[in-house]
């Protein structure tokens, strides 16, 4: 290749320099069009973004309370090494994990379920769709309160209903198992009309054909469910497990309102006790280490599962 | 109208607006922060008459719990001004104080607003830190205490003192001790008929289990902790402090399904729906639960002092929890001049009887005037309270130190802990904060069964009755 440049005469090597030249400038122009339309964008991301996180990070490391500045003293990893060795805390860690597990499994099982219903055709569908999507729309303190009202043991609907079928009634939030369920029902109750939409949207894009096709092979309802619907809408269905994921793992608002944390701090999830110690407490650098903590465990989940997910988009 | 009639009076119209809008943009915002409720609209309502108009008082409202806590202290921690003035529990005062302007130069410098106005006690109570100090940093706005009310038809009635006395050997009259109070709930207890004959809060918000438990607590000669010595075990889980928290988890029993729960409105709403004999509520509330439009019950609740107890070691004790609110000024407000002259103005006697007229003022004319317990059903039972009063740790470390004993005391409440288990449990976190905190634990040789001897006034060896 180089005999060939060498060939050139020396004003086609000229030209062949000034087209480079000229593509160099336009690629650089290019790009410094480029950085200049993200600049602002990545300033904001860097503001908003980067420089919380490194704050945060920051400060796990000091004996620090943003009420009593002048108690500000660096503790290395003190911070980390006393929460994680906090049996409290890893009680909160339990709690969180059976509520998102409870709550996630929940709303998949109901949500795809009513999904399929919804994605067929039938009169007054889209008032029963448009109802169903209601309680999404609620705030979650909202509906904290609202289900601590409807569970209150001596006044509240459900007891009436639970005493009107001939059952004891049950003090719902005043005892550490019947709160979790009372949680994972309000949690459910409001999330699950988001798996609904989602899980209709996927179904109803599976192309008629497929269905036609497996009929006329003679598929059964339940193998063209199991083996065209379900896998075909995989993708979509498993970033709205990972969207539950994340949601119910960070709850907060829902507990302040329903259970305050009780009985005793049984229903104390990870966030409730971030955000406790930071602005009840204002143990500030503790709050930042166990904030940081959450970080790492979503970013690390949500990693698992995109890959996960990426997979599955290759396969499909 | 010509045109140039017309442009004339756009003119003065454009003219008047921008006028008005001036004259307020010069109005001063003075702003409050304090949990809503009739007290906040009191001081609102009573602000409007304030003569100076170019000065208007703004309230911030917060629903009564941490929220409300968290906002003032939100506020102080970016040193902000978004408020000027702000009513906060007695116990955050520690909590606040470097936050808040040192009311003493104003005393100072003020030729009305002066220390003695209020009673020493009270101005303490709610503004003194540390204790002893004589540094003031929040005056006695809004003074409460809890309180008991009950059925006065059902206690009146003959048909009810005649069966109570065939059961009990005894008369029917309301309780001057814990242990009377047992019994009293137990025999209105009919679950059948809708009545329980006990309310009381333990919810586990804020401090909605501990104002009620500690009460028992102090009664039954128990303590918090020993604040010469720092020391929280021995006396947070001494033998009388377990009594008194027992005492307090067995009235559950005569209380309604799933009152372990309960905040101040569960118990506002069975007060005033007449489900349950007596209850155990702040004076605050009084105003509502004895007016007609809200409670059914207007006419027929009674209202006392709360029992004491007599304890293991024989004596008898009556305190109970204060409540109420001290009102700070923010010390990085820039309007502290005007803010100061409306106190001068909000704490003159006309203004603080027609507050007291539905809250509880710290006033000491008001509250030395005859007419003053005359003024609601209520303020009489209040006055003999205010002797009473005892109050949780006055420690920055405040709230950490309340959210553990929450914690414990709703797991005894419900059963999830036995009381020894949950109050061994609250001193060893205690402790643990306090040490962390910086605080030294001077450990004593062995702590007293009833460690109220120590601290408090001992109790006396007869039940004194209030009436």
């Amino acid at each position: 290749m180089a005999g060939t440049a060498n060939s050139l005469n020396p004003e086609s090597q000229a030209a062949a320099h000034a087209a480079r030249q000229t593509e160099l400038r336009k690629r650089s122009s290019g790009r410094l069009m480029i950085f200049g339309f993200l600049s602002p964008t990545l300033a904001i991301l860097l503001f908003m973004v980067a420089y919380p996180i490194f704050s945060l990070i920051y400060y796990s490391f000091f004996n620090f309370s943003a009420l009593r500045q002048a108690t500000m003293k660096p503790v290395g990893f003190n911070n980390y090494k006393f929460l994680l060795s906090d049996p409290d805390l890893w009680e909160r860690f339990i709690f969180t994990g059976k509520f998102v597990f409870i709550c996630v499994t929940l709303q998949m099982l109901i949500g795809i379920f009513v999904g399929y219903q919804m994605q067929k055709n039938f009169r007054g569908r889209d008032v029963i769709f448009t109802l169903l999507m209601m309680p999404m729309m609620l705030s979650p303190v909202v509906v904290g309160f609202l289900w601590r009202y409807m569970l209150n043991s001596e006044w509240g609907v459900i007891n009436f209903l639970v005493s009107s079928a001939g059952f004891a009634k049950v003090d719902w939030l005043g005892q550490t198992n019947p709160a979790l369920w009372a949680a994972a029902a309000a949690d459910t109750w409001m999330w699950t009309p988001f798996i609904v939409l989602l899980a209709t949207a996927a179904f109803r894009g599976i192309p008629e054909t497929i269905y036609e096709a497996a009929e006329v092979d003679g598929a059964s309802p339940a193998y063209r469910f199991f083996r065209i619907t379900l896998p075909m809408s995989a993708p979509v269905l498993f970033i709205a497990l990972i969207l539950r994921l994340i949601d119910s793992f960070k709850q907060y608002d829902l507990f302040v309102a329903l259970t305050g944390g009780g009985p005793g701090s049984s229903t104390e999830t990870v966030s409730f006790s971030v955000a406790k110690t930071a602005f009840s407490y204002f143990y500030t650098g503790e709050a930042s280490a166990l904030a940081v903590i959450l970080l790492v465990i979503i970013i690390g989940l949500s990693m698992i599962l995109v890959r996960h997910l990426t997979k599955m988009g290759e396969k499909y | 109208m010509s045109m140039r009639m017309r442009l004339m009076a756009s003119a003065a119209a454009l003219a008047a607006a921008l006028a008005a809008t001036a004259g307020s943009a010069r109005a001063t915002d003075l702003t409050f922060v304090w949990h809503a409720g009739t007290c906040a609209d009191a001081l609102t309502t009573i602000a409007k008459d304030y003569p100076d108009k170019s000065v208007r008082i703004v309230p911030a409202l917060v629903p009564y719990g941490p929220q409300w806590h968290d906002k003032i202290a939100s506020e102080f921690a970016i040193q902000g001004d978004a408020f000027d003035f702000a009513m906060w529990d007695s116990q955050s005062t520690a909590e606040f104080a470097q936050h808040a302007v040192k009311l003493n130069e104003i005393f100072d410098k003020s030729s009305y607003l002066k220390a003695d106005i209020f009673p020493a006690a009270s101005l303490s109570r709610y503004g003194e830190y540390p204790d002893g100090s004589g540094e003031f940093f929040g005056l006695p706005a809004n003074q409460d205490a809890y309180g008991l009310t009950y059925r006065k038809d059902l206690f009146e009635d003959p048909k009810e003192k005649e069966a109570f006395k065939a059961k009990y050997g005894r008369d029917l009259v309301v309780p001057q001790t814990y242990q009377d109070a047992k019994q009293v709930a137990e025999f209105f207890t009919r679950p059948d008929k809708g009545l329980y004959g006990w309310g009381q809060m333990g919810g586990r918000d804020y401090d909605f289990a501990t104002t009620a438990s500690n009460s028992f607590l102090w009664s039954f000669g128990g303590e918090l902790y020993n604040p010469q010595t720092m020391e929280v075990k021995g006396y947070l889980d001494s033998p009388a402090s377990v009594d008194g928290v027992q005492a307090y988890v067995d009235m559950f029993k005569f209380g309604p399904p799933g009152s372990t729960n309960w905040g101040f409105d569960e118990v506002n709403t069975a007060i005033q729906q007449g489900q349950v004999a007596m209850a155990m509520q702040w004076f605050y509330f009084n105003g509502s639960n004895v007016d007609p439009k809200v409670s059914k019950f207007a006419d027929k609740i009674g209202f006392a002092v709360l029992p004491g107890a007599i304890g293991r070691d024989k004596k008898f004790r009556r305190q109970f929890s204060v409540g109420g609110q001290g009102m700070g000024i923010n010390k990085y407000s820039k309007k502290l001049p005007e803010l100061t002259k409306f106190m001068e103005w909000y704490f003159q006697p006309e203004q603080q009887k027609r507050y007291a007229a539905v809250c509880q003022t710290g006033l000491k004319a008001v509250l030395d005037s005859p007419d003053w317990q005359g003024l609601n059903s209520y303020n009489r039972q209040f006055s003999t309270a205010l002797q009473y009063l005892n109050d949780y740790w006055h420690l920055p470390e405040y709230p950490v130190l309340l959210d553990e004993l929450q914690q414990e005391i709703s797991n005894a409440a419900t059963g999830a802990k036995t009381v020894q288990q949950a109050l061994s449990d609250a001193a060893e976190k205690n402790e643990r904060t306090l040490e962390r905190a910086g605080y030294e634990i001077k450990r004593g040789d062995k702590a007293p069964e009833v460690p109220d001897q120590v601290i408090s006034p001992v109790g006396v060896d007869a039940v004194v009755p209030v009436e």
